[in-house]
């Protein structure tokens, strides 16, 4: 019997609504054929939710199921029957819990395995990964399911932007860069015409690349309004909605999500709600997909007087004026160029000041407009990607900034076994008592 | 079977690694390490630098590492970290990290900012391999070529780098020379030894490289006459950079022959050649990424799944077949997402050509070998 736990309280109505939406994301996967719409098994942060919009083509979101059963404490028979398969435990959790669940639900025939959690996942029509420095997964993943839905074709396609090094000018680079998203990307949409049988309406895409490009601004101007004192919404919140931004970008439900969440944290801030009624410390969530199974721990800091008015994960993209695109009459142009500058834009801080990265520059930047005390990183083990170069980012920046105080968890995003709450909140006990000694000195 | 001149030579660099490279550096040579099968050598060898790929040492625990870089990195990455933390290979001028995985392009920073050496560069390598992959990548090593220039302060030719791969292609064709001498029954030379030629070979500057090989070559051909008549099962072993003999010897140790490798510093590496193109940095973009045949290329050819299968595997039927391949040991780095998520794809395609597979997957290190040992014997005994 799977251990559920009891979910985080929420700060916000608007995270509470997430749940629903989630939901409905699955079940839309798994009504899909009725409708007569295709399923892309998709990954986040790969650049084609916009294409995938455009062409009505559902997307069934790997991480989003994960996620799910772990949240729900129920992933371990997914695991263990694709570690039956051989795919080790040390591998990403979420694609292995994934492809735990599809060699089930192939042996049934297409049926859903017993007591899946949200009723499960459509069985996809084609599966869009990506190759890029994010993450290997996002081409072994889709390799991988295709052993088992041997029918189903595969698309990946190159998403790449140029590498941080301070004796090179990265904007040299970009044009070849934004050259080869693009291309790449019009290959997903010839895919996607392929196996959707139906052609692209560039015109349509046009307006879901504007509109996009509007719910980005909007998320992001929304975000910023947790800079205030106290915070009207913290990292626990932002693990929940980060749902529209993720899975539903291109969306008008999306863009509305956050007109929503925005008024709602005005509101907050005139009444001047934070998410703690004393609150004492602010912190930065510097980097680490969480622990599904233990969003509580937010709660924990919470109780401690702590809140984290910022974090990185889920925040891959940045207003538009910041980014100074070059202008383009190529919808998939403009989301190629979109893609190389968010991850190039925190380049030239990082060279003005020695020694430094991007990734150093950004946490920087948040600790200061976010006025946060200490830095509070995950480290998963499953997944390399996000999680190793942590401690990397965490030397530069006392080295380069100051020595602020650092927290780096260690635990995983799916897998449970490696979690011990006691041991968890011990440590979390500690670091408080590093803040407020700072705090003190200060 | 005893060592003879080459390899007595091959002995030397293989027990003590990168003595070539200091020497030479000693003499005014510039240095650049590299790691993988995705190291673009040819540029390095164009540029006048000598060309070492690093390795660790699984006889030794990492101590210096894991104050820098996370444990959840592929060990074999946090092994050779460690080894140059450890100033093992103090004599680097630099550096060429390939983006060939996550444990690599995650860590890339990490290596760059400890080590501070006087040269290094992020090597972008696309995963993928269609045709703007390929002009992509040309870009990439267009650029690489143009700060190595910038750094040894030379310009590097089109004739230089046509040198360079006429080069390599040979020292390729010699390797696969001296891999033919193991299709014997039983094969001229152990795995042991094959082990420290494929890793005292990538120790040196190619010319050298290819001049130890033909000397190996003439040693181990002078065993045909007297070689003997019976043989133990005839074992592959794939995976990626498995530098160090210990497994050798524990599957030659219980009465097998290792007769071939699927690895990174073996026939990965030495099977593609580069093709002589108008820009020679095509040729050299078109073999890493479509020629070396590394998990972390996604190949996307063939119209049904059983094809895709084909054309990424193919060439290991064809290994089974001209090697007399009995049993395969699959040797996987713990953390390493490109293996481990083929796992089940490859394992199954070995099997279906009727040869049993040993799956393994382990650290980077000796310490774990006690199990291998136990796990290799039981399979060998089960194959008879
Ligand atoms: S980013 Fe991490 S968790 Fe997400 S798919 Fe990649 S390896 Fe898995
Ligand atoms: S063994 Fe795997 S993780 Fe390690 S370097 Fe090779 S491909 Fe990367």
């Amino acid at each position: 019997m799977a251990d559920e736990k009891k979910p985080r309280a929420l700060a916000t109505m608007a995270a509470a609504k997430i749940p629903k939406m989630t939901r409905a994301n699955l079940a839309a996967t798994v009504r899909a054929k009725q409708e007569g719409k295709k399923v892309a098994y998709a990954f986040i942060v790969c650049a084609v939710d916009e294409i995938m919009r455009a062409m009505d083509i559902v997307p069934a979101w790997g991480e989003s199921f994960s996620g799910i059963c772990a949240a729900k404490r129920d992933a371990e028979k997914y695991l263990q029957r694709a570690e039956a398969e051989n795919f080790s435990r040390s591998l990403c959790t979420y694609a292995t819990c994934n492809l735990g669940f599809d060699m089930w639900r192939e042996e049934l025939n297409g049926e859903m395995p017993p007591d899946v959690p949200w009723g499960g996942v459509g069985r996809p029509d084609m599966v869009l990964g990506s190759g890029q420095q994010l993450c290997d997964p996002r081409y072994k993943w889709p390799q991988a399911t295709q052993h088992y839905l041997r029918d189903v074709p595969v698309f990946v396609g190159g998403m790449y932007y140029p590498p941080w090094d301070p004796t090179l000018d990265y904007k040299e680079q970009e044009a070849f860069y934004v050259k080869y998203n693009t291309e790449e990307l019009h290959a997903c949409v010839r895919f996607c015409e392929k196996v959707t049988g139906k052609k692209m309406d560039w015109d349509r895409l046009a307006e879901i690349v504007d509109l996009t490009d509007r719910t980005i601004n909007l998320f992001i101007e929304t975000y910023e309004l947790r800079k205030t004192l106290p915070c009207p919404m913290d990292t626990g919140d932002a693990m929940n909605t980060m749902v529209p931004i993720s899975f539903m970008l291109g969306t008008q439900e999306c863009y509305d999500f956050y007109r929503e969440l925005n008024d709602e944290l005005r509101q907050k801030i005139a009444e001047k709600e934070g998410v703690v009624e004393d609150e004492k410390y602010r912190l930065l969530w510097g980097a680490g997909l969480p622990s599904w199974f233990a969003l509580g721990d937010f709660q924990y800091f919470n109780s401690k007087g702590a809140v984290f008015p910022v974090e990185t994960t889920y925040r891959c993209t940045e207003a538009l004026d910041r980014l100074d695109l070059p202008k383009t009459n190529d919808p998939l142009e403009h989301i190629a160029w979109r893609w190389v500058r968010y991850w190039t834009h925190w380049y030239d801080k990082a060279k003005q000041r020695p020694g430094s990265m991007p990734e150093v520059e950004r946490l920087i930047e948040y600790i200061e407009d976010y006025k946060c005390d200490g830095v509070v990183f995950h480290s998963a083990f499953s997944c390399r990607s996000w999680h190793a170069g942590i401690m990397l980012q965490a030397e530069v920046l006392k080295r380069v900034y100051r020595d602020i105080p650092v927290l780096i968890m260690e635990g995983d995003i799916v897998d449970i076994s490696s979690y011990n709450e006691a041991d968890t909140h011990n440590r979390i006990d500690a670091f408080i008592e590093v803040l407020e000694a700072g705090k003190n000195r200060a | 079977m005893a060592n003879t001149d080459g390899m007595a030579l091959v002995d030397k660099y293989y027990s003590d690694y990168g003595s070539r490279a200091r020497e030479l550096k000693a003499s005014g040579s510039k240095v650049l390490g590299y790691l993988t099968a995705l190291g673009p050598v040819e540029i390095i060898t164009a540029a006048g630098a000598v060309p070492l790929r690093l390795k660790g040492n699984v006889s030794e625990p990492i101590t210096r590492a894991d104050a820098h870089m996370e444990t959840i990195a592929c060990p074999f990455i946090r092994n050779v970290f460690d080894s140059t933390l450890k100033g093992h290979f103090n004599y680097l001028d630099g550096m060429v990290m390939p983006h060939q995985c996550d444990s690599t392009d995650k860590t890339a920073n990490v290596w760059a900012y400890n080590l501070e050496l006087p040269y290094w560069h992020f090597l972008n390598v696309p995963h993928l391999t269609d045709d703007p992959s390929v002009d992509f990548f040309t870009s990439v090593l267009g650029l690489f070529k143009g700060s190595l220039e910038k750094f040894m302060g030379r310009e590097i030719t089109d004739e230089d780098l046509a040198r360079a791969v006429e080069a390599h292609n040979e020292n390729r064709r010699v390797m696969r020379e001296l891999y033919s001498l193991r299709r014997f029954v039983p094969p001229l030379i152990s795995g042991v030894e094959m082990m420290k030629v494929l890793v005292a070979a990538m120790s040196l500057p190619v010319d050298e490289s290819t001049n130890l090989i033909k000397g190996v070559i003439k040693d181990v051909q002078g065993r045909a006459a007297n070689s003997e008549t019976t043989s133990g099962p005839r074992v592959m072993i794939i995976g990626d950079q498995i530098d160090d003999t210990a497994v050798a010897e524990i599957i030659e140790g219980a009465g097998a022959r290792l007769v071939m490798d699927h690895i990174s510093l073996g026939s990965k590496m030495y099977w593609p050649d580069v093709d002589a193109t108008a820009d020679p940095l095509v040729g050299i973009a078109e073999r890493y990424l479509r020629k070396v045949k590394v998990p972390t290329t996604f190949v996307a050819s063939g119209d049904t799944y059983e094809e895709n299968l084909e054309a990424r595997f193919g060439h290991i039927r064809e290994f089974i077949t001209e090697f007399k391949v009995d049993a395969a040991i699959l040797f996987v780095y713990k953390y390493c997402d490109p293996y481990g998520f083929e796992v089940p794809a490859v394992k199954g395609f070995i099997e279906s050509t009727g040869v049993p597979v040993l799956y393994l997957e382990d650290e980077y290190s000796t310490s774990t070998l006690g199990r291998v040992k136990t796990r290799i014997e039981a399979f060998l005994e089960m194959i008879g």
